[in-house]
Protein backbone atom coordinates (compact mmCIF):
# COMPACT_ATOMS: atom_id res chain seq x y z
CA UNK A 1 0.00 0.00 0.00
CA UNK A 2 1.24 3.31 -0.40
CA UNK A 3 1.84 5.50 1.78
CA UNK A 4 1.87 9.98 2.03
CA UNK A 5 4.23 9.93 5.49
CA UNK A 6 2.44 7.66 7.67
CA UNK A 7 -0.59 7.70 6.10
CA UNK A 8 -1.50 4.72 4.03
CA UNK A 9 -3.09 5.47 0.77
CA UNK A 10 -6.49 3.41 -0.37
CA UNK A 11 -6.57 1.22 -3.40
CA UNK A 12 -8.72 3.67 -5.23
CA UNK A 13 -6.05 6.46 -5.34
CA UNK A 14 -3.69 4.09 -7.70
CA UNK A 15 -6.42 3.78 -10.35
CA UNK A 16 -6.27 6.69 -12.89
CA UNK A 17 -9.98 7.22 -13.50
CA UNK A 18 -10.44 7.77 -9.92
CA UNK A 19 -8.85 11.11 -10.90
CA UNK A 20 -11.26 12.09 -13.66
CA UNK A 21 -14.73 13.22 -12.68
CA UNK A 22 -17.07 10.00 -14.20
CA UNK A 23 -19.74 11.26 -16.08
CA UNK A 24 -22.11 8.06 -15.24
CA UNK A 25 -24.28 8.72 -12.13
CA UNK A 26 -23.53 5.58 -10.02
CA UNK A 27 -20.23 5.63 -11.43
CA UNK A 28 -19.75 9.15 -9.77
CA UNK A 29 -21.66 8.80 -6.91
CA UNK A 30 -19.44 5.86 -5.82
CA UNK A 31 -16.23 8.17 -6.84
CA UNK A 32 -17.44 10.98 -4.90
CA UNK A 33 -17.78 8.98 -1.26
CA UNK A 34 -14.35 7.56 -1.85
CA UNK A 35 -12.99 10.66 -2.16
CA UNK A 36 -15.15 12.67 0.68
CA UNK A 37 -13.70 9.75 3.29
CA UNK A 38 -10.23 10.20 2.26
CA UNK A 39 -10.31 13.42 2.45
CA UNK A 40 -11.86 13.40 5.81
CA UNK A 41 -9.41 10.66 7.03
CA UNK A 42 -6.43 12.39 5.81
CA UNK A 43 -7.10 15.91 7.40
CA UNK A 44 -8.43 14.24 10.69
CA UNK A 45 -4.50 11.90 11.20
CA UNK A 46 -2.69 15.43 9.59
CA UNK A 47 -4.21 17.66 11.83
CA UNK A 48 -5.52 19.82 8.77
CA UNK A 49 -8.56 22.27 9.29
CA UNK A 50 -8.09 24.30 5.58
CA UNK A 51 -7.85 23.15 2.50
CA UNK A 52 -7.07 25.60 -0.54
CA UNK A 53 -8.03 24.42 -3.53
CA UNK A 54 -5.14 26.36 -5.77
CA UNK A 55 -2.16 25.34 -3.38
CA UNK A 56 -0.50 21.44 -3.37
CA UNK A 57 -2.57 19.81 -1.09
CA UNK A 58 -1.03 16.13 -1.39
CA UNK A 59 -4.32 14.16 -1.98
CA UNK A 60 -5.00 16.39 -5.26
CA UNK A 61 -2.07 14.45 -7.22
CA UNK A 62 -0.51 11.12 -7.22
CA UNK A 63 2.92 11.41 -9.06
CA UNK A 64 3.14 7.34 -8.94
CA UNK A 65 0.48 7.32 -11.83
CA UNK A 66 0.87 10.79 -12.96
CA UNK A 67 -2.49 11.92 -12.55
CA UNK A 68 -4.05 15.02 -10.63
CA UNK A 69 -7.19 16.01 -9.58
CA UNK A 70 -9.12 19.24 -12.07
CA UNK A 71 -10.04 22.16 -9.93
CA UNK A 72 -13.54 20.82 -11.11
CA UNK A 73 -12.63 17.73 -9.56
CA UNK A 74 -11.08 19.08 -6.56
CA UNK A 75 -14.59 21.20 -6.35
CA UNK A 76 -17.12 18.52 -6.74
CA UNK A 77 -15.24 16.51 -3.92
CA UNK A 78 -15.19 19.43 -1.48
CA UNK A 79 -18.66 20.90 -2.38
CA UNK A 80 -20.04 17.61 -1.64
CA UNK A 81 -18.37 17.47 1.79
CA UNK A 82 -19.96 20.90 2.15
CA UNK A 83 -23.24 19.41 1.29
CA UNK A 84 -23.29 17.25 4.62
CA UNK A 85 -24.15 19.22 6.72
CA UNK A 86 -21.37 20.39 9.15
CA UNK A 87 -18.40 18.54 7.64
CA UNK A 88 -17.05 21.48 5.56
CA UNK A 89 -17.74 24.79 4.81
CA UNK A 90 -16.78 26.69 2.24
CA UNK A 91 -14.35 30.37 3.70
CA UNK A 92 -14.97 32.31 0.72
CA UNK A 93 -17.35 32.64 -2.31
CA UNK A 94 -15.10 31.88 -4.68
CA UNK A 95 -14.52 28.57 -2.80
CA UNK A 96 -11.12 28.66 -2.91
CA UNK A 97 -10.72 27.75 0.30
CA UNK A 98 -12.60 25.29 2.61
CA UNK A 99 -12.85 24.95 6.53
CA UNK A 100 -12.58 21.08 7.04
CA UNK A 101 -14.60 19.53 9.68
CA UNK A 102 -13.38 16.11 10.67
CA UNK A 103 -15.23 16.72 13.93
CA UNK A 104 -17.83 18.97 13.60
CA UNK A 105 -18.51 22.20 15.86
CA UNK A 106 -20.69 20.08 17.97
CA UNK A 107 -17.59 17.42 18.72
CA UNK A 108 -15.20 20.41 19.45
CA UNK A 109 -17.38 21.73 22.17
CA UNK A 110 -17.66 18.74 23.64
CA UNK A 111 -14.00 18.21 23.93
CA UNK A 112 -13.85 21.41 24.98
CA UNK A 113 -15.84 20.70 28.16
CA UNK A 114 -14.08 17.66 28.83
CA UNK A 115 -10.79 19.84 28.69
CA UNK A 116 -12.34 22.13 31.66
CA UNK A 117 -13.28 19.28 33.73
CA UNK A 118 -9.90 17.79 33.23
CA UNK A 119 -7.84 20.74 34.15
CA UNK A 120 -10.24 21.98 36.90
CA UNK A 121 -11.11 25.62 35.28
CA UNK A 122 -15.04 25.41 35.46
CA UNK A 123 -14.33 28.49 37.44
CA UNK A 124 -11.48 29.99 36.01
CA UNK A 125 -10.44 32.23 33.29
CA UNK A 126 -8.15 31.51 29.89
CA UNK A 127 -7.33 33.04 26.90
CA UNK A 128 -8.22 31.58 23.72
CA UNK A 129 -5.12 31.44 22.83
CA UNK A 130 -3.56 29.34 25.73
CA UNK A 131 -6.70 26.85 24.87
CA UNK A 132 -4.78 26.31 21.69
CA UNK A 133 -1.28 26.51 22.34
CA UNK A 134 -0.85 26.27 26.35
CA UNK A 135 0.53 24.20 28.53
CA UNK A 136 -2.52 22.33 29.16
CA UNK A 137 -3.63 21.78 26.26
CA UNK A 138 -0.70 19.96 24.88
CA UNK A 139 -1.41 16.02 24.15
CA UNK A 140 -4.55 17.42 23.79
CA UNK A 141 -7.03 17.60 20.64
CA UNK A 142 -7.00 20.97 21.29
CA UNK A 143 -3.68 21.81 20.34
CA UNK A 144 -3.09 23.41 16.93
CA UNK A 145 -7.12 23.96 16.21
CA UNK A 146 -7.60 26.01 14.29
CA UNK A 147 -8.89 29.62 15.50
CA UNK A 148 -11.97 29.91 13.76
CA UNK A 149 -12.99 26.36 14.71
CA UNK A 150 -12.70 27.18 18.16
CA UNK A 151 -14.36 30.46 18.05
CA UNK A 152 -17.35 28.70 16.56
CA UNK A 153 -17.19 25.87 19.31
CA UNK A 154 -16.97 28.40 21.82
CA UNK A 155 -19.95 30.80 20.58
CA UNK A 156 -21.31 27.75 20.75
CA UNK A 157 -21.05 26.66 24.17
CA UNK A 158 -21.45 30.24 25.01
CA UNK A 159 -25.07 30.16 23.37
CA UNK A 160 -25.63 27.13 26.10
CA UNK A 161 -24.44 29.35 28.91
CA UNK A 162 -21.21 27.63 29.45
CA UNK A 163 -19.01 29.78 29.51
CA UNK A 164 -19.11 33.64 28.48
CA UNK A 165 -16.16 35.18 25.83
CA UNK A 166 -14.93 38.32 26.56
CA UNK A 167 -12.76 40.61 24.47
CA UNK A 168 -9.00 41.89 25.90
CA UNK A 169 -7.05 45.00 24.98
CA UNK A 170 -5.95 43.01 21.94
CA UNK A 171 -7.18 39.89 19.37
CA UNK A 172 -4.45 38.12 21.31
CA UNK A 173 -5.94 38.48 24.32
CA UNK A 174 -9.74 37.52 23.89
CA UNK A 175 -10.08 35.19 26.46
CA UNK A 176 -13.18 32.96 27.86
CA UNK A 177 -14.68 32.62 31.54
CA UNK A 178 -16.47 29.09 32.69
CA UNK A 179 -19.64 28.94 34.45
CA UNK A 180 -19.99 25.52 34.61
CA UNK B 1 35.86 -34.61 11.06
CA UNK B 2 37.05 -35.54 14.20
CA UNK B 3 36.34 -33.48 17.26
CA UNK B 4 39.08 -31.90 19.28
CA UNK B 5 38.27 -30.44 22.37
CA UNK B 6 39.75 -26.53 24.00
CA UNK B 7 39.42 -23.21 21.73
CA UNK B 8 41.70 -25.05 18.82
CA UNK B 9 39.41 -27.41 18.35
CA UNK B 10 36.64 -24.29 17.92
CA UNK B 11 38.99 -22.41 15.56
CA UNK B 12 39.47 -25.74 13.39
CA UNK B 13 35.47 -26.01 13.25
CA UNK B 14 34.55 -22.85 12.39
CA UNK B 15 37.82 -22.83 9.43
CA UNK B 16 36.41 -26.15 8.17
CA UNK B 17 32.37 -24.69 8.10
CA UNK B 18 34.12 -21.21 6.08
CA UNK B 19 35.71 -23.86 3.38
CA UNK B 20 32.45 -25.83 3.01
CA UNK B 21 30.35 -22.54 2.69
CA UNK B 22 33.06 -21.16 -0.11
CA UNK B 23 33.24 -24.25 -1.78
CA UNK B 24 28.81 -24.85 -1.57
CA UNK B 25 29.11 -21.00 -2.76
CA UNK B 26 31.21 -21.77 -5.82
CA UNK B 27 28.98 -24.95 -6.69
CA UNK B 28 25.87 -22.96 -6.97
CA UNK B 29 27.90 -19.83 -9.17
CA UNK B 30 28.78 -22.70 -11.18
CA UNK B 31 25.30 -24.43 -11.76
CA UNK B 32 23.70 -20.98 -12.27
CA UNK B 33 25.82 -20.24 -15.02
CA UNK B 34 25.46 -23.16 -16.42
CA UNK B 35 21.76 -22.87 -16.46
CA UNK B 36 21.68 -19.51 -17.62
CA UNK B 37 23.58 -20.70 -20.47
CA UNK B 38 21.00 -23.49 -21.03
CA UNK B 39 18.34 -21.32 -20.66
CA UNK B 40 19.93 -19.16 -23.31
CA UNK B 41 20.32 -22.16 -25.79
CA UNK B 42 16.84 -22.83 -25.13
CA UNK B 43 15.35 -19.79 -25.69
CA UNK B 44 16.70 -19.66 -28.94
CA UNK B 45 15.61 -23.24 -29.92
CA UNK B 46 12.03 -22.55 -29.00
CA UNK B 47 12.30 -19.44 -31.36
CA UNK B 48 13.49 -21.72 -34.22
CA UNK B 49 10.39 -24.16 -33.16
CA UNK B 50 8.20 -21.21 -33.11
CA UNK B 51 9.10 -20.01 -36.73
CA UNK B 52 8.70 -23.79 -37.93
CA UNK B 53 5.60 -24.39 -36.48
CA UNK B 54 3.79 -21.23 -36.85
CA UNK B 55 0.72 -22.16 -38.39
CA UNK B 56 0.07 -25.07 -36.38
CA UNK B 57 0.44 -23.02 -33.47
CA UNK B 58 -2.43 -20.19 -35.06
CA UNK B 59 -4.37 -23.40 -36.47
CA UNK B 60 -4.57 -26.03 -33.52
CA UNK B 61 -6.03 -25.04 -29.93
CA UNK B 62 -4.48 -28.33 -28.47
CA UNK B 63 -0.90 -27.56 -29.85
CA UNK B 64 -1.18 -23.51 -28.91
CA UNK B 65 -1.70 -24.66 -25.28
CA UNK B 66 1.34 -27.16 -25.15
CA UNK B 67 3.45 -24.30 -27.01
CA UNK B 68 2.44 -22.11 -24.30
CA UNK B 69 3.25 -24.50 -21.20
CA UNK B 70 6.46 -24.50 -23.38
CA UNK B 71 6.96 -20.93 -23.48
CA UNK B 72 5.94 -20.49 -19.43
CA UNK B 73 8.56 -22.71 -18.48
CA UNK B 74 11.61 -20.60 -19.64
CA UNK B 75 9.76 -17.35 -18.95
CA UNK B 76 8.88 -16.04 -22.40
CA UNK B 77 5.50 -14.73 -22.79
CA UNK B 78 4.47 -14.48 -26.01
CA UNK B 79 1.54 -11.73 -25.13
CA UNK B 80 3.85 -10.45 -22.84
CA UNK B 81 3.73 -6.86 -25.86
CA UNK B 82 2.67 -6.26 -29.15
CA UNK B 83 5.62 -5.40 -30.26
CA UNK B 84 8.69 -6.95 -30.88
CA UNK B 85 10.08 -10.78 -31.83
CA UNK B 86 7.29 -12.78 -30.43
CA UNK B 87 4.26 -10.40 -31.69
CA UNK B 88 5.59 -10.23 -35.38
CA UNK B 89 6.23 -13.80 -35.67
CA UNK B 90 2.91 -15.02 -34.75
CA UNK B 91 1.02 -12.05 -34.79
CA UNK B 92 -1.34 -13.67 -31.97
CA UNK B 93 -1.19 -10.96 -29.37
CA UNK B 94 -4.10 -9.27 -31.64
CA UNK B 95 -6.06 -12.58 -31.59
CA UNK B 96 -6.37 -12.83 -28.20
CA UNK B 97 -7.38 -9.56 -27.66
CA UNK B 98 -10.14 -9.42 -30.23
CA UNK B 99 -10.99 -12.51 -28.21
CA UNK B 100 -10.93 -10.41 -25.30
CA UNK B 101 -13.33 -8.17 -26.51
CA UNK B 102 -15.71 -10.99 -27.63
CA UNK B 103 -16.16 -11.99 -23.87
CA UNK B 104 -16.61 -9.19 -22.00
CA UNK B 105 -19.50 -8.60 -25.01
CA UNK B 106 -20.74 -11.86 -24.38
CA UNK B 107 -20.33 -11.20 -20.44
CA UNK B 108 -22.50 -8.14 -21.14
CA UNK B 109 -25.48 -9.93 -23.09
CA UNK B 110 -25.67 -12.59 -20.60
CA UNK B 111 -25.29 -10.66 -17.42
CA UNK B 112 -29.34 -10.26 -17.27
CA UNK B 113 -29.96 -13.73 -17.28
CA UNK B 114 -26.97 -15.14 -15.23
CA UNK B 115 -26.52 -12.02 -12.81
CA UNK B 116 -22.54 -11.49 -14.21
CA UNK B 117 -21.19 -15.39 -13.25
CA UNK B 118 -20.63 -17.42 -16.55
CA UNK B 119 -19.65 -20.98 -16.95
CA UNK B 120 -16.17 -21.06 -18.45
CA UNK B 121 -17.45 -23.96 -20.59
CA UNK B 122 -20.98 -21.92 -21.65
CA UNK B 123 -18.56 -18.95 -22.54
CA UNK B 124 -16.96 -21.00 -24.50
CA UNK B 125 -19.65 -22.55 -26.62
CA UNK B 126 -20.86 -19.32 -26.96
CA UNK B 127 -17.86 -17.64 -28.18
CA UNK B 128 -17.64 -20.76 -30.83
CA UNK B 129 -21.21 -20.04 -31.92
CA UNK B 130 -20.00 -15.95 -32.54
CA UNK B 131 -16.68 -17.31 -34.91
CA UNK B 132 -18.59 -19.96 -36.21
CA UNK B 133 -17.41 -17.99 -40.01
CA UNK B 134 -14.13 -17.44 -38.29
CA UNK B 135 -10.70 -18.52 -38.86
CA UNK B 136 -9.31 -19.83 -35.61
CA UNK B 137 -10.85 -22.08 -33.64
CA UNK B 138 -11.07 -21.31 -29.77
CA UNK B 139 -10.35 -23.78 -26.44
CA UNK B 140 -11.13 -22.72 -23.25
CA UNK B 141 -7.38 -22.21 -22.45
CA UNK B 142 -7.53 -19.42 -25.15
CA UNK B 143 -10.36 -17.99 -23.04
CA UNK B 144 -8.45 -17.85 -20.06
CA UNK B 145 -4.94 -16.39 -21.87
CA UNK B 146 -7.78 -13.46 -23.64
CA UNK B 147 -9.11 -12.86 -20.19
CA UNK B 148 -5.61 -12.72 -18.24
CA UNK B 149 -4.16 -10.40 -21.21
CA UNK B 150 -7.47 -7.94 -20.82
CA UNK B 151 -6.35 -7.99 -17.12
CA UNK B 152 -3.12 -6.92 -17.54
CA UNK B 153 -3.01 -4.21 -19.58
CA UNK B 154 -6.58 -2.97 -18.02
CA UNK B 155 -7.17 -0.53 -20.34
CA UNK B 156 -8.58 0.71 -24.21
CA UNK B 157 -8.27 3.77 -25.96
CA UNK B 158 -10.85 4.76 -28.92
CA UNK B 159 -7.58 4.44 -31.91
CA UNK B 160 -6.75 1.05 -30.10
CA UNK B 161 -10.07 -0.23 -30.76
CA UNK B 162 -10.52 1.02 -33.92
CA UNK B 163 -7.30 -0.24 -35.21
CA UNK B 164 -6.94 -3.74 -33.53
CA UNK B 165 -10.96 -4.56 -34.46
CA UNK B 166 -11.38 -2.51 -37.73
CA UNK B 167 -13.87 -0.59 -36.77
CA UNK B 168 -15.34 3.16 -37.31
CA UNK B 169 -14.45 5.61 -34.58
CA UNK B 170 -18.38 6.03 -34.02
CA UNK B 171 -18.77 2.30 -33.75
CA UNK B 172 -15.68 2.48 -31.17
CA UNK B 173 -16.80 5.07 -29.12
CA UNK B 174 -20.45 3.93 -29.00
CA UNK B 175 -19.64 0.20 -27.96
CA UNK B 176 -16.83 1.82 -25.09
CA UNK B 177 -19.49 4.32 -23.85
CA UNK B 178 -22.04 1.89 -23.72
CA UNK B 179 -19.39 0.00 -21.14
CA UNK B 180 -19.72 2.98 -19.81
CA UNK B 181 -23.03 3.45 -19.28
CA UNK B 182 -23.42 0.13 -17.67
CA UNK B 183 -20.78 0.63 -15.13
CA UNK B 184 -18.51 -2.03 -16.68
CA UNK B 185 -15.93 1.00 -17.66
CA UNK B 186 -14.69 4.29 -16.56
CA UNK B 187 -12.95 7.09 -18.13
CA UNK B 188 -9.52 8.32 -17.84
CA UNK B 189 -8.28 11.63 -19.28
CA UNK B 190 -5.76 12.65 -17.44
CA UNK B 191 -2.49 11.04 -19.29
CA UNK B 192 -0.32 13.59 -20.68
CA UNK B 193 -1.40 12.10 -24.26
CA UNK B 194 -4.33 14.23 -24.12
CA UNK B 195 -6.23 10.63 -25.40
CA UNK B 196 -9.24 9.58 -23.34
CA UNK B 197 -8.62 6.06 -22.01
CA UNK B 198 -11.40 3.48 -20.64
CA UNK B 199 -9.99 1.35 -17.72
CA UNK B 200 -12.39 -1.77 -16.76
CA UNK B 201 -12.46 -2.49 -13.49
CA UNK B 202 -14.89 -5.36 -14.30
CA UNK B 203 -12.10 -7.41 -15.95
CA UNK B 204 -10.59 -8.54 -12.88
CA UNK B 205 -14.25 -9.77 -11.44
CA UNK B 206 -15.07 -11.91 -15.50
CA UNK B 207 -11.39 -13.52 -14.99
CA UNK B 208 -12.32 -14.47 -10.87
CA UNK B 209 -15.68 -15.97 -11.47
CA UNK B 210 -14.79 -17.56 -15.17
CA UNK B 211 -11.65 -19.30 -13.05
CA UNK B 212 -13.52 -20.63 -10.48
CA UNK B 213 -15.65 -23.10 -13.12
Amino acid sequence: MQKLGDFKLPHFFNYPPYFTLQPVRDTREKQVQLWKELILDYCRTQKIFVIGLEEDFPLFSNAVIERSLTHEAREAFLSALVSEAGRAEWLDKGHRKCLILWHRIQDWADIILHFVKDNGLEDSVITVEEMRSGIECRGTELHGIDRTILMRALKLLEQKGKLAIFKGTSADDEGVKFSM
Amino acid sequence: MRRRPGIGGLQNAAAARDQYRMLGENVAKIRTDMMKEQLATFRSQLEEFARKHKNDIRKNPAFRSQFHEMCAKVGVDPLASNKGFWAELLGIGDFYYELGVQIVDICLATRPHNGGLINLQELCNLLRQRRKSDREAVSEDDCLRAISKLKAQGFVTVDEVERRLSWTSGRAIDALDTLLDEGLAMIDDGHKDGRRRYWFPCVSSISTSVADT
